[in-house]
């Protein structure tokens, strides 16, 4: 009922879309950088536990959000024109995690950039590693985001980020429509460089009118793995890990999916100004996923497995002036299941048993205060219910987006 | 034209597309369902915790309570040897988990046997059932090498005697009831053409009837020693945990759950008589097989369930205690500087990634003794389900 209401009343609600993807300027090297940093007032698990989503398979850099303060995300970027045609972008940057998770920085992008044919339309061709383009939201960083935590869905179906080798081309921009395919070489969750890769395509289209934006798009993503595990706390040689006096804690089950993985999504954003001072927003995303393929583990036990997810996020917000007020809401249904003499034991090790029939959910209530034109700060409750018990967790957080060179420009989509 | 059209496009009906995607999921419910597909049935009573996954039950042989009772009275059964001198339990000794407490036992012929007795402890979950042949996965085919097997010669059956064997076994009218109801499907099970057949079937279902599952590590009932004992094995000092893995206790372990065989041996650096890794013939473990050099010394880890009662240890029966055994691998392998087999164990280049040296305290040596001790099924070895039945029914053993 709370459920139903809360989607509801969203629905009347409003937010400002964001997209993660970027293409330099004309001018000069553009570098810029960001820190997200959030203090929170609970774990997810408790230290020594895994944090896994009742029927689902987790994985990739979706590590648990601890208490204390974190370093979400912090990133440095460089974007050059190399000459009319030809760009180049590279950002270093760290996932954050807690506890040392994805701590240490890495290239998230380092790519390059051919465009052409201006009319009716530019066509891109990007070819390196890169962020994916076909959902909005996953391509987003934390400092984009009105919330500081990433959608369920992104965590649950893509291990958060999307970070990959790939090739893309798309049509851009180009009277409000994009469009393209990109081909990955499977290194980002859910696919693995065992198996044979992934590939998507996409379409969005932009409009506006007067006081009205919107957005709206869809997609489809195919990957393939094998023998793929959960990186986050298995893959390799695992220990159990060391608990304090009194507590106890246990080896986590490695545990391995070879198959395909079949996501579809459409997102929409649609933002309206009242007037000068007010505007009201809304967002949301919506993914179904399906896994058809095998579970196994070291000493030799398999099962079948046959899965179909969806889940989706609904934001509304309203702003005045430099203040956002935003609410979100996010669901999760699972239906999986499990054949072969194993399936019983797999399901458990996976974490794919859902014995209570949970549906995990979250709600998110946040005010974000944009301070100055490159700092935010924001205050966040969330009522988290991924797991069996529910928490409700406090979140107090800053944002610094800044162009570090050339000073004074904003950092926009160009050709 | 075609750009014009698209700029009015379908914006709306796919955020109401959207946003109804959404709330019909909300209708939705979550669910897992698993279909184990029978692996939890058996027509055998096996008397397992709940923990435990089904052994595999070979299609040829199911198992049924009237095979397993046929097979313990063959078990203990003297008779099944040349000269009526070595029945299985004479190796094979209940109150020793079923092993025999000597490093090398004797076959019916006076031949010493190479090896040392493998206790008989949930053979039925063990990928492979000889110290090191790879290709004995079952205990069908396992039992024909004591019965009939000439090097060495243990039981000492052979196409001459066991014409003669079988009819001995034919005159007891105990048998006659016994075959009858373990196969009931056959019309003359203990006198036909599969009588054999049937002799190594209901023997290899009595050892694969031997569970045992009920220790004080099975109860949660170790002492503070023991939990100190427990914390080492399983910690990457000792990486005692790696082989010995698993409920079983052993990474040569099978069930009803897995799908694969994985052939586990291990070359734990105990001897080196050549210095090129050489282990004393003819005990050269898998390689006795397969004559590939880099399984030199390879052996199949022993569970270690009930191994407190199984001295002496090692392939060969040559490290007296379990002390002794810890100490080995604490050294990263054996130093023998005396005696036949000469040589540093612990520079044996085929020796296991995991037997590298560990410091480890005179208390830490006691504590880890401690743990396997807790590992000891006092009901196993007392089980009289498991004895000799021809106590129980006023016979003397024949």
């Amino acid at each position: 009922m709370i459920r139903k209401t809360f989607m509801l009343l969203t629905g009347l609600g409003m937010a400002m879309p964001t997209f993660g993807h970027y293409i330099p300027g004309d001018g000069p090297v553009e570098l810029s950088a960001s820190v997200v940093a959030t203090w929170r007032s609970d774990d997810i698990v408790e230290q020594n536990d895994y944090w896994q989503i009742p029927g689902t398979l987790m994985g990739g850099h979706a590590w648990p959000y601890e208490k204390g303060v974190a370093v979400d995300e912090a990133l440095l970027g460089l974007g050059a024109r190399i000459n009319e045609r030809t760009f180049a972008v590279i950002e270093v940057g760290t996932h954050g995690g807690g506890d040392g998770h994805g701590d240490s920085a890495e290239v998230q992008h380092a790519y390059l950039g051919f465009q052409c044919c201006e009319e009716p339309g530019p066509w891109v061709l990007e070819v390196g590693r890169m962020s994916s383009a076909f959902s909005p939201s996953l391509a987003a960083h934390a400092g984009d985001r009105l919330t500081s935590e990433s959608p369920l869905v992104n965590d649950v179906f893509f291990g958060r980020d999307f970070h990959d080798e790939g090739v893309r081309l798309w049509w851009h921009e180009t009277a409000g429509w994009s469009a393209g395919a990109e081909y990955w070489r499977g290194k980002a969750f859910p696919a693995n460089t065992d198996g044979d890769g992934a590939w998507d395509v996409f379409a969005r289209h932009a409009w506006s009118a007067g006081r009205i934006r919107t957005t709206a798009g869809g997609w489809y993503y195919r990957a393939n793995a094998s023998a793929r595990a959960d990186h986050r706390y298995g893959g390799g040689h695992t220990h159990t890990p060391v608990a304090p006096p009194g507590a106890t804690a246990e080896a986590f089950p490695d545990t391995r999916f070879t198959g395909d993985v079949d996501v579809y999504g459409v997102h929409a954003s649609l933002q309206y100004e009242l007037s000068t001072d007010w505007s009201l927003g809304l967002q949301g995303e919506w993914m179904q996923l399906a896994m058809d393929g095998t579970l196994n583990d070291a000493v030799g036990r398999q099962a079948r497995l046959d899965a179909d997810q969806q889940g989706g996020w609904l934001q509304p917000s309203v702003s005045w002036r430099r203040h956002t007020l935003g609410l979100r809401g996010e669901m999760l249904t699972t239906d999986n299941h499990l054949t072969g003499s194993a399936a019983p034991v797999l399901a458990e090790d996976s974490g794919l048993v859902n014995a209570s029939g949970h549906d995990p959910m979250r709600y998110t209530a946040v005010w974000r205060y944009q301070w100055r034109p490159d700092v935010a700060f924001r205050a966040e409750v969330i009522q988290d219910e991924t797991l069996a018990d529910d928490e409700l967790r406090f979140g107090l957080g800053v944002v610094w987006q800044g162009q570090l060179w050339p000073q004074g420009r904003s950092q926009e989509h160009q050709h | 034209m075609f750009v014009k059209k698209l700029r009015a496009g379908p914006v709306w009906p796919a955020l109401l597309l959207c946003v109804s995607a959404l709330l019909s999921g909300c209708l939705e419910s979550s669910s897992t369902t698993v279909d184990d597909q029978g692996a939890r049935v058996s027509s055998f009573d096996w008397g397992l915790p709940e923990s435990i996954p089904l052994p595999r039950e070979p299609e040829d042989n199911p198992m049924t309570e009237a095979k397993f009772q046929l097979g313990r009275h063959l078990f203990y059964d003297r008779r099944l040897s040349t000269n009526s001198t070595v029945s299985c339990a004479g190796c094979h000794q209940q109150d020793k988990a079923f092993s025999d407490g000597v490093a090398r036992p004797f076959g019916a012929t006076g031949e010493q046997h190479p090896r040392n007795s493998q206790p008989l402890v949930n053979v039925a979950w063990a990928s492979t059932v000889t110290w090191g042949n790879p290709s004995l996965g079952t205990i069908e085919r396992q039992i024909l090498l004591p019965l009939f097997g000439d090097d060495p010669v243990e039981h000492g059956l052979n196409e001459a005697n066991s014409e003669q064997v079988l009819r001995s076994l034919q005159a007891d009218p105990t048998y006659g009831p016994l075959f009858q109801a373990a196969f009931p499907e056959q019309n003359d099970p203990m006198f036909g053409d599969l009588a054999w057949d049937n002799v190594v079937k209901a023997l290899a279902s009595f050892v694969r009837g031997l569970v045992s599952f009920d220790s004080k590590f099975d109860r949660g009932e170790l002492s503070a020693s023991a939990q100190r004992g427990e914390r080492l094995f399983n910690s990457e000092r000792l990486e005692c945990f790696h082989c010995h893995a698993g409920y079983n206790f052993s990474d040569a372990t099978v069930d009803r759950l897995t799908t694969f065989n994985q052939l586990m041996f291990h070359n734990t650096g105990l001897y080196n008589v050549d210095g090129m890794g050489g282990y004393p013939e003819p005990n050269t473990g898998r390689h006795e097989v397969t004559g590939d050099p880099d399984h030199m010394g390879q052996f199949r880890a022993p569970t270690l369930r009930n191994i407190a009662l199984t001295a002496p240890y090692n392939h060969d029966g040559s490290v007296e205690t379990l002390e002794g055994v810890i100490r080995n691998y604490a050294a990263g392998g054996r130093v023998l500087t005396t005696g036949p087999n000469p040589g540093d164990g612990r520079m044996n280049p085929f020796k296991d990634g995991f037997i590298t040296s560990f410091a480890i305290s005179e208390q830490e040596i006691d504590d880890v003794v401690a743990f396997l001790e807790s590992l000891t099924d006092e009901s196993f070895i007392t089980n009289p389900r498991f004895s000799n039945p021809w106590n129980s029914i006023g016979q003397e053993t024949p």
